[in-house]
């Protein structure tokens, strides 16, 4: 192991150390007892004033059925996002990524431990919380327009027609389809339905926006121009941004960290700081030595964590 | 440009619009000379072989003629006694059509959402829609006598499982995916129903819809057989019952009409609804 390898935050735990974690986590549960001293706690630390992080997952672990046939996709994972930062996640296919995201996005309950977003415990989905999902085409309606797409994600905040109308206008420009609102979702090219979700997203103005393989099912071209629409949108709102990908290429590109899982059952391999300058370049970023560098410590990670945590 | 070549263009222009015009002139042949055809052959049967039962079509054609025009003046010579036969059954059609797909709707999307609901529900369905409808005309007769109101009722139970079955089997299909969207925008449920189950349901709903109304317009014609006063149900067994051979078959073409009518309106207003189900499918 390279001296360069040694220093970075690799969470390389062995598995009794890790079983300790996790014994330590349910017993501070158990102390901390109810659902409402924990709120208490969010409530006092709030009150401190103490900076805090965006999201913050504490001790989760996800266990799907129960019994022998119960299958464990979250081992543990224990990691905070701070405010306008840029994380993505990798981790090798069935990693457990999507359960990641589910349980992120409050629409899966952990089985273990707890998700907590801007100081408060997630028991279902939060306001101020989107997701953009890799597959555009189930996930924009077929019968409404460009448009009225970019509503739905309006419907519950209560705000006045001028608003919505002014929202969606906004976030139409931000992804460049202006003049295209008029239009229906399969009128569009692959990359500009994506475009339309992020503009979905965008309108319903979250405090943190959930990626999940975004690009996966568009070709090269578009997925770069993509990539590049994202680093600005989140330079421009100071969006806090989580991006689930499976292209390592991508994730050092994109982010101001990497979290690398290993095979499932997920556990966090590493926490890794990309220390690119922030202003990235299709061509000029990735020509730079620390980009490749990081690039060939992901796949590394990637591949020995897999063999690491089995 | 040159003479020539303006020509050129001209002959080309009108070249092209002769051609448009003899297709659509081979569609109206295509689309209408079979059905001329059968006419002229039925005609021609009919005269050479003097059937008492099997009247010619344009001796038919003229007793439709004559009652619908038999009228005063006053109603630009048309029969209003026939015009309300015709009425009273469409009333009865669309008021039974519209309850029963209303009520088979809101069950075929409970059915749909909930798998548990389904399987207890399912059971129930597939045996009550095993009797043949008809067979249930007395039992409505009992509860609800003679009246309109049985008639509707009765329409309304027969056309409703053709909706029920097909929404069930539409809201099963959407995309879970889009219901995931809604929740993460905190959609609450019941505009999720509205805005994301119904309209994702409606292809299928339509193709229930299509059914039912045939069913509607059937059904309607077996309730007029029963202690009814009016209709073209009625007018149909009245003219059997008095050997008024040529009536009777005036009543099955005017029936044949308001059948093809409502067909026409409803694929009309699924072409409008479904407008992007369609377009979106041509891709």
């Amino acid at each position: 192991m390279s001296p360069h390898e040694a220093n970075e935050r690799v969470l390389r735990v062995d598995r009794t150390r890790k079983e300790g974690t996790v014994e330590v986590i349910s017993s501070n549960i158990a102390t901390i007892g109810t659902e409402k001293d924990m709120a208490l706690a969010d409530a006092a630390r709030l009150a401190h004033g103490d900076h805090q992080p965006v999201l913050a997952v504490e001790g989760v672990q996800h266990r799907y059925g129960s019994g022998a046939r119960s299958h464990l996709a979250v081992e543990h994972l224990d990691f905070t996002i701070n405010e306008s930062e840029f994380v993505s996640v990798v981790g090798p296919s069935g990693a457990g990524k999507s359960t990641l995201l589910r349980i992120l996005s409050g629409l899966l309950v952990p089985s273990t431990g707890r998700v907590v977003f801007e100081g408060k415990t997630i028991h279902s989905v939060p306001a101020g919380l989107a997701m953009v999902f890799q597959d555009y085409s189930r996930s924009l309606l077929p019968w409404l327009t460009v448009q009225k797409n970019i509503g739905f994600s309006l419907l519950n905040l209560k705000l006045s027609k001028a608003e919505q109308a002014e929202r969606i206008r906004d976030s139409l420009a931000s992804v460049g389809l202006d003049g295209h609102g008029d239009r229906y979702p399969w009128q569009l090219s692959g990359g500009m339905q994506q475009r339309v979700a992020i503009a979905r997203a965008l309108a319903y103005r979250p405090h943190i926006l959930l990626m999940d393989e975004p690009f996966a099912s568009v070709d090269a071209q578009t997925r770069a121009e993509l990539e590049d629409l994202t680093l600005r949108i989140s330079r421009e709102y100071k969006m806090t941004i989580l991006f689930v990908t499976h292209d390592i290429d991508e994730s050092v590109y994109v982010s101001d960290r990497i979290l690398v899982l290993s095979k499932a059952p997920a556990t966090l391999v590493a926490d890794i700081d990309v220390p690119l300058p922030r202003d990235r370049d299709q061509v000029g970023t990735r020509e730079l030595p620390e980009f490749v560098q990081l690039r060939g410590r992901v796949a590394r990670l990637i591949r020995d964590g897999a063999d690491l945590a089995h | 440009m040159t003479d020539t070549q303006t020509q050129a263009i001209r002959n080309a222009a009108t070249e092209a619009e002769r051609r448009a015009l003899s297709s659509r002139l081979r569609g109206v042949v295509i689309g209408w000379g079979p059905v001329i055809g059968l006419i002229l052959l039925w005609q021609l049967l009919a005269v050479s072989a003097g059937a008492v039962f099997f009247p010619p079509p344009f001796q038919i054609a003229e007793t439709l003629v004559d009652s619908l025009f038999s009228g005063d003046a006053g109603t630009a010579f048309l029969n209003m006694d026939m015009l309300s036969e015709v009425g009273a059954s469409l009333a009865r059609i669309l008021l039974g059509f519209a309850l029963g797909s209303i009520g088979g709707c809101i069950l075929g999307v409970l059915i749909g959402l909930s798998r548990q609901t389904g399987d207890y529900v399912n059971p129930i369905i597939d045996f009550l829609r095993s009797i043949p409808s008809t067979a249930t005309i007395p039992l409505f007769i009992i509860l609800l006598g003679g009246s309109d109101w049985m008639r509707v009722a009765f329409i309304a139970w027969s056309c409703s499982w053709f909706v029920v079955i097909n929404t069930a089997a539409g809201v099963r299909s959407i995309e879970p995916g889009m219901l995931e969207m809604a929740r993460l925008f905190r959609v609450p449920r019941p505009r999720q129903i509205v805005r994301i189950v119904l309209p994702a349901a409606m292809p299928q709903i339509f193709a229930g819809l299509r059914v039912a109304l045939t069913a509607a317009v059937l059904f309607s014609v077996v309730s007029e057989f029963y202690l009814a006063v009016n209709g073209i149900g009625f007018q149909i067994v009245q003219s059997q019952r008095r050997f008024h051979i040529e009536e009777m078959w005036m009543w099955m073409v005017v029936l044949a009409v308001v059948a093809w009518g409502l067909n026409a309106i409803l694929h009309e207003i699924e072409g409008h609804v479904l407008r992007w189900h369609k377009e979106s499918k041509q891709r």
